[in-house]
């Protein structure tokens, strides 16, 4: 079981946040990393539009519109990229390799600890590159403490 | 499991096939020209998850995306790594690329497994077998001559149906 790599996109499509876990992907320069945060996010949105089908409406009753949720999983033959958009439009890419089973409860807790340690930083402005000691930390010893 | 479409692209980017199959009520070609209360509730809204879009215009979105991921997985993980198909909460899509850079596109319902190979099957058995080996086609497909013939149309229908079941 092998975690590459974490990525944070903001909702404007810029990266804020990116830590390697582990070797084995190929090593982008950070500003390759830029470059491929923003094409997903453009590709994100399109995905939306491209659903076959109208969006099954939830059984619980309520007004607002449903939309279509972008790309979620991308297979590929060397890993898998799981995407885990926030209802403001963060999104948390997460790239593992191919049989890695949890991801969602892993990108969920990565989600809970980017909540305590960065979203309840004062000193963090929003949007912003993170720079939080505290999540590095908390991030690298959930990830390594997973067996 | 439900097959929506079936994409071909050639190497120079164009769509050269395409083939829907189920397309709910109320979507795309299907709609009708009078305005129904639920979009003039969209409207009102933010801009509607699912707008119309022509043929074309959704197989040159298909193509900007399986390009762009394609890239993106060539990038990440070195370049005998192959992009293989996406999932979103609606639907999923299965991408194959031949060797002399066709793409082969087929988007399904999210519980379809792994198509990789019924991908490589198509191109294989149908469309070597009756455009590649079709005297009467030419060499490239500008606009999608020689593809959509009837053999190739039928056995295609054929190979779906039989897939499905």
């Amino acid at each position: 079981m092998v975690v590459f790599s974490l990525l944070v996109v903001n909702k404007a499509g810029g990266l804020v946040f990116n830590r390697e876990f582990h070797t084995g992907l190929a090593t982008l320069s950070s500003n390759d990393l830029l470059i491929l945060a923003g094409t997903f996010h453009g590709v994100h949105a399109i995905t939306r539009q491209l659903a076959p089908a109208p969006v099954q409406p939830p059984n619980t009753p309520q007004n607002f519109p449903v939309r279509a949720s972008g790309l979620e999983v991308l297979e590929s033959s060397h890993f898998r990229l799981n995407c885990f958009q926030t209802i403001t439009g963060t999104k948390f890419l997460l790239i593992t390799e191919p049989a890695q089973p949890n991801v969602e409860i892993i990108i969920r807790r990565v989600y809970e600890l980017y909540a305590d340690f960065v979203m309840k930083n004062p000193f963090y402005t929003v949007e912003m590159p993170i720079r939080c000691q505290k999540f590095d930390a908390a991030l690298d010893h959930f990830i390594k403490s997973r067996p | 499991m439900v097959v929506y479409s079936f994409h071909i692209f050639d190497r120079h980017a164009e769509c050269i096939y395409s083939k829907r199959w189920h397309q709910a009520p109320g979507f795309s070609s299907m709609k009708s020209d009078r305005p129904r209360s639920g979009e003039i509730l969209a409207a009102n809204g933010d801009a509607p998850a699912n707008k119309t879009l022509s043929r074309e215009d959704d197989a040159k979105l298909i193509f900007g995306v399986v390009f762009s991921l394609r890239n993106m997985a060539s990038r990440l993980g070195g370049d005998d790594n192959s992009f293989l198909c996406y999932r979103t909460k609606e639907y999923k899509l299965h991408y194959y690329e031949t060797l002399t850079r066709m793409k082969f596109v087929m988007i399904t319902d999210t519980k379809t497994n792994n198509l990789q190979l019924i991908l490589h099957q198509i191109w294989a058995t149908l469309y070597v077998e009756y455009v590649v080996k079709n005297p009467l086609s030419p060499a490239e497909h500008a606009g999608g001559v020689g593809v959509a013939n009837e053999l190739f149309e039928s056995a295609l229908e054929r190979f779906v149906t039989t897939m499905l079941v």
